[in-house]
């Protein structure tokens, strides 16, 4: 760490923070998340970048979608993306989130990750290489420090739009049916 | 005179209230509650005096039956009445709607009074009717429910018959041997009995105590009869009645054959307080460990009592100071968190219909409040946590187990702790954590008549935690009045010599320590309340009334504690009873109900007494 | 004066060495499993960074009262437990049979969780809290017993006294003079950590973190921060009963950070067993040495 950080540290610490220690919520949602475990093992080393994966959405602050999303996918990633806490970051990673990738003519999977929840970033590729991850670890870094870095804050904003595509594709998902938590995130 | 008015007043009590519930239900409740209060405020006006009074001459034995009062009697009687006033008010709400009320609290009045005049008496004729009448009207209120508990009733009937034809023996012999049956002048008489007799004697009372006070080979009427007595009299049962087993052990050990003698019995390994203190032992680990693998919440607590049972002997058995200050005071202890626990699984049966089975419960802290810190307060009380009062008297037991050294029993203690932790907390988890059923979303907390006696119990668990003290006070009289060395104790202290324990700092330090994470806490953002439905569910919903981990909650460690606390105690008496049942069948044949051969049994008994009289020369 | 100045500088100061003293274990811990792995690792200060990142957090969600008091009491009974363990020269609260206080002391912090992870309503955190359980119940028989032959051997329930007695020279430690004992904590030191072999508590592959499922944002810190003074305590607890606890604080530090490397060591090769198996495991091997060890004792001293 060199000296000229300490006062961009000094002066939002909770920036500082929230970039260095990066937790990815462990939800292998596609194909894609095969190229996570050399990410986070030895050779490429996840940790020094303070990204390490953690179990349950409740402590994770980092959503990486890698992968395709089918429809029932989709249904667990939107409930484990409610779970987590703000603020929270969404990377799309690999193709298939971007524009469907592959599976572009499939009825089951979704084309445009960025309609349901609200997407920070993208990693283009099929699959991307772990430096591409770094690459984009380091670029939201960048987005941190500017307050660029708000999908939750569309979320909550423009929670109508996300909430009626969510419905058109997935009309049966509980959190529909009324006993469930989704009036909070209106507030 | 006064304890003699008081006594009067709560035996004849039973017959009043029975009689008013003849007419209205509201005044014999009225009445329960006011007779059960009578004698908390005449007691605590009692507090330090010393009485004594004769009151009835038996003519053929040239006997005086006498009542009295001294330190001893007066703590185990503030301890019977103030119990039997809570659970009387717990009462007033748990059995309304149900049948046979005047019975109920008329056998509970009686019981009551009869423990009270155990305690209160000053000979040991006075001390066995007293025991007799406790016991059979015990037996009227377990049975009282009808079914298993008729069962579990001629149980513990049969159990306690055995424990008092031991206590008569020893009771006749003593007539024999020292003349007087006053204990005042039995302490004296037994200065120079032998030590054979005396052991003798003591463990024929041993058998008598220890069956009412379930010691572990004789301890196996309790988890039946506990889980099928009302809730309130189990709190009754398993806080205070069995502890007069423990009154019966101090009353004789210490105030009939005092410490001396006691020393004399035996030596080194094989004496008697040694091989005592080892039954106490195990009576701590196996019966705490049996508790871990219930799964009826009343079961679990009263394998609990008898675990807790063995703190006590283990204390008095040791003989030092610590050790028997300890074990009163945990007997004090005891009965007020146990007593609690049972007053807590009486609120949640009340409330859920009569569950009992911790498989089915869950997550009813949210809807019962002031019961799940009741349970919480005697769950801490039970495993001794700092800042309450078990951990007090667990901590003189362990000093002076340590500094007497005896490792190995203190190891004993030490671990039922931790059996004590594991099933308590599989207690307070499955009823009072986790999800709440669906069928239970509605129900509410219990009315305020029996909130009160948990919050009472509750707060004592706090005082006497935090100021040992109070007690401590009133043991070490205990302990002076029957010439033992007393402990020095201050209001929040133990007293250098014997190594401080100082509360007052505990508290502190817990409390500050608190105060740092809860700034912490405070300045960060606040948290929002989040419905029981949305928990960690792998990305899926949590499904109603399927989400709940409860049963078998120590899965993995049944396996391995399983084979070695089998209750193998209880199927050789039951293999006994099966044995005997077959003799007593073939014994019943002779009643033929044929007029000719009783004539001729009656003919044969004549013939055989005047025989008998030839022969003696009579 | 003198006294109670010294007697407020402990309690002031005790808390904020454990404090830091464990914040840089962790930190320590994962540059140290990173490099046996043949990888960098994160930073040093990168529990700082992480403690910050989640007192920061912009939304908490809780469960409850209950889950708000279990977390707050976790902490403050783990701070409260570092007040009464001596420190080199520092024990200002130090008293008598303050080694049995010490003991039950412990019991609030997990009590504090357990009661946390239960109002936490999920199957996973009761299911982590069972195996905490059982697992504290398989290696306190060790550890108790091997305790109480030093309290038997020492002649003495008081933890400064303990510490003092071994301070003569390095052959007065008790890991020389009651070998067993020590050997047999050894065994379970693992387990009292919370470390490989013995993580199955809070397993993040099979249970979701156990009792720590739902925390997040300010309670993941408040937990955070009581595994570590916890770990903290444990070590100087086994410091001060069989190193020899310290002359100084520096020496105190020293053997903690041994220790510490010790158990990290462990931590980084082997892999995780069962529940039952690490049961089994704390009730035979360690268990015989450590009634080995009170018998000996026991025998020596007659």
């Amino acid at each position: 760490m060199d000296r000229a950080q300490i006062p961009k540290i000094l002066k939002s610490p909770g920036n500082w923070g929230r970039k260095y220690s990066l937790w990815a919520v462990y939800f292998c949602t596609g194909c894609g998340i095969i190229e996570i475990p050399p990410v986070i093992t030895s050779r490429w080393d996840a940790e020094r970048f303070g990204v390490i994966p953690m179990a349950t959405p409740r402590q994770g602050n980092l959503f990486m979608i890698t992968g395709y999303v089918s429809l029932k996918t989709l249904g667990a990633i939107i409930r484990t993306y409610d779970q987590m806490l703000d603020p929270k970051y969404v990377v799309g990673f690999g193709s298939c989130p971007v524009n469907g990738g592959m599976y572009w003519d499939s009825y089951n999977t979704i084309k445009n990750l960025d309609k349901y929840i609200p997407v920070d970033g993208w990693i283009s590729g099929c699959m991307p290489r772990p430096e591409a991850i770094f690459i984009a670890v380091t670029h939201l870094w960048t987005l941190i420090d500017k307050g660029l870095a708000d999908g939750y804050k569309r979320y909550k904003d423009n929670y109508e739009f996300y909430s009626q595509n969510q419905r058109r594709v997935l009309p049966h998902l509980p959190k529909f049916a009324g006993e469930y938590e989704a009036e909070a995130l209106t507030a | 005179m006064q304890i003699a008015i008081l006594l009067a007043i709560v035996l004849l009590a039973p017959l009043a209230v029975y009689l008013a519930g003849r007419l209205r239900s509201g005044a014999r409740n009225a009445l329960a509650v006011l007779v059960a209060m009578v004698p908390v405020v005449w007691l605590a006006l009692l507090y330090g005096r010393t009485a004594q009074v004769d009151y009835y001459r038996l003519p053929f034995l040239d006997l005086t039956l006498s009542l009295r009062l001294n330190a001893l009697g007066w703590f185990f009687a503030m301890a019977v009445a103030a119990i039997g006033l809570l659970s009387i008010l717990f009462s007033v709400g748990y059995m309304k709607g149900k049948e046979r009320l005047n019975f109920y609290y008329a056998a509970m009045l009686l019981v009551n009074g009869s423990m009270l005049g155990i305690v209160l008496s000053g000979d040991l004729i006075s001390l066995y009717v007293f025991w007799e009448i406790m016991s059979w009207s015990t037996y009227l209120v377990i049975s009282y429910r009808g079914g298993r508990a008729v069962a579990a009733g001629l149980k513990y009937m049969v159990m306690s018959i055995v424990g008092s034809c031991a206590m008569l023996l020893a009771i006749v012999s003593l007539l024999v041997r020292c003349g007087t049956l006053e204990i005042e002048a039995l302490a004296g008489a037994m200065q120079g009995a032998s030590p054979g007799y005396a052991l003798f004697i003591l463990l024929m009372f041993v058998i008598g105590f220890g069956i009412k006070n379930a010691i572990l080979p004789l301890h196996t009427w309790l988890p039946d009869a506990h889980s099928e007595a009302v809730s309130p009299f189990s709190a009754v049962l398993s806080g205070i009645l069995v502890r007069m087993g423990m009154y019966g052990f101090i009353l004789i050990m210490y105030g009939v054959l005092g410490l001396g003698l006691l020393r004399r019995l035996g030596s080194g390994v094989v004496s008697f307080g040694y091989i005592f203190a080892w039954i106490g032992a195990l009576t701590i680990v196996i019966p705490t460990f049996t508790a871990l693998l219930q799964d009826d919440s009343k079961r679990l607590l009263a394998w609990h009592g008898i675990g807790q049972g063995g703190y006590m002997i283990v204390g008095i058995a040791v003989a030092t100071p610590l050790g028997i200050a300890g074990g009163i005071f945990h007997t004090l202890n005891h009965c007020i968190y146990i007593a609690l626990l049972f007053l807590v699984a009486g609120a949640i049966e009340h409330r859920t219909n009569g569950e009992r089975d911790l498989n089915q419960l869950g997550g009813l802290a949210k809807r019962m409040p002031i019961t799940f810190v009741g349970g919480l307060a005697g769950i801490c009380g039970l495993i001794g946590v700092p800042l309450t009062n078990g951990f007090v008297s667990k901590w003189l037991i362990y000093k002076t187990l340590i500094a007497e050294g005896y490792p190995f029993l203190a190891f004993a203690a030490l671990m039922g702790t931790w059996g004590t932790i594991l099933s308590v907390y599989k207690f307070q988890h499955n009823i009072f954590l986790g999800q709440l059923p669906e069928r239970y979303k509605h129900v509410k907390e219990v009315p305020f008549v029996m909130q009160l006696p948990i919050l009472l119990l509750t707060a004592a668990i706090l005082v006497f935690g935090i100021f040992p003290g109070i007690p401590l006070g009133a043991i070490s009289a205990i302990q002076r009045s029957f010439g033992l060395e007393a402990l020095q104790v201050g209001a929040f202290s133990v007293p250098r010599e014997v190594g401080e324990l100082n509360t007052i700092i505990i508290l502190a330090a817990v409390a500050g320590g608190c105060l740092i994470p809860y700034v912490l806490f405070r300045l960060c953002r606040r948290s929002r309340s989040l419905p029981q439905t949305d928990t960690y569910g792998a990305g899926s919903y949590a499904p109603a009334d399927r989400y709940q981990y409860s049963a078998r909650f120590y899965g993995r460690a049944y396996e391995v504690i399983e084979p070695y606390v089998r209750d193998r105690v209880d199927a050789f008496y039951c293999w006994l009873v099966e044995k005997s049942e077959g003799g007593f069948e073939a014994v019943r044949h002779i009643y033929t109900g044929n007029v000719n051969t009783y004539a001729l049994y009656i003919l044969l008994c004549l013939a055989a007494v005047i025989l008998a009289g030839l022969g003696w020369g009579l | 004066m003198g006294a109670v100045t010294m007697w407020v500088v402990g309690i002031i100061v005790l808390p904020l060495l454990a404090f830091a003293v464990s914040v840089l274990f962790l930190g320590v811990s994962r540059k140290v499993t990173a490099r046996i792995q043949r990888r960098y690792g994160p930073p040093l200060y990168q529990p700082v960074i992480d403690v910050v990142k989640l007192l920061a957090q912009q939304e908490n969600v809780s469960h409850g009262v209950v889950f708000d008091a279990g977390v707050v009491l976790a902490l403050g009974g783990s701070i409260a437990t570092v007040l009464f363990i001596p420190v080199g020269g520092l024990h200002p609260l130090a008293t008598g049979g303050d080694l049995l206080v010490v003991l039950y002391l412990m019991l609030l912090a997990p009590l504090g969780l357990a009661l946390a992870a239960g109002a936490a309503e999920n199957p996973n955190a009761s299911i982590g809290v069972s195996r905490k359980l059982i697992l504290a119940l398989g290696y306190e028989v060790p550890f108790l017993l091997a305790l109480l032959a030093v309290m038997v051997h020492s002649e003495t329930t008081s933890l400064a006294e303990i510490a003092r007695s071994q301070q003569a020279s390095v052959l007065g430690w008790g890991l020389f003079r009651v070998p067993l004992s020590a050997l047999a904590v050894c065994l379970v030191l693992p387990a009292m950590l919370g470390l490989r072999p013995f993580d199955m508590a809070t397993a993040p592959q099979e249970i979701a973190s156990g009792p720590l499922v739902e925390f997040g944002g300010k309670y993941l810190a408040l937990a955070a921060l009581q595994g570590a003074l916890h770990s903290y305590i444990v070590i100087a607890l086994f410091v001060d009963v069989f190193l020899g606890g310290g002359a100084n604080v520096l020496t105190f530090l020293a053997k903690v950070f041994a220790v510490f490397l010790a158990g990290l060591l462990v931590n980084a090769v082997y892999p995780r067993v069962r529940i039952d198996q690490a049961l089994r495991f704390c009730w035979k091997w360690p268990a015989l040495l450590a009634l080995l060890g009170l018998v000996v004792v026991m025998v020596a001293g007659r």
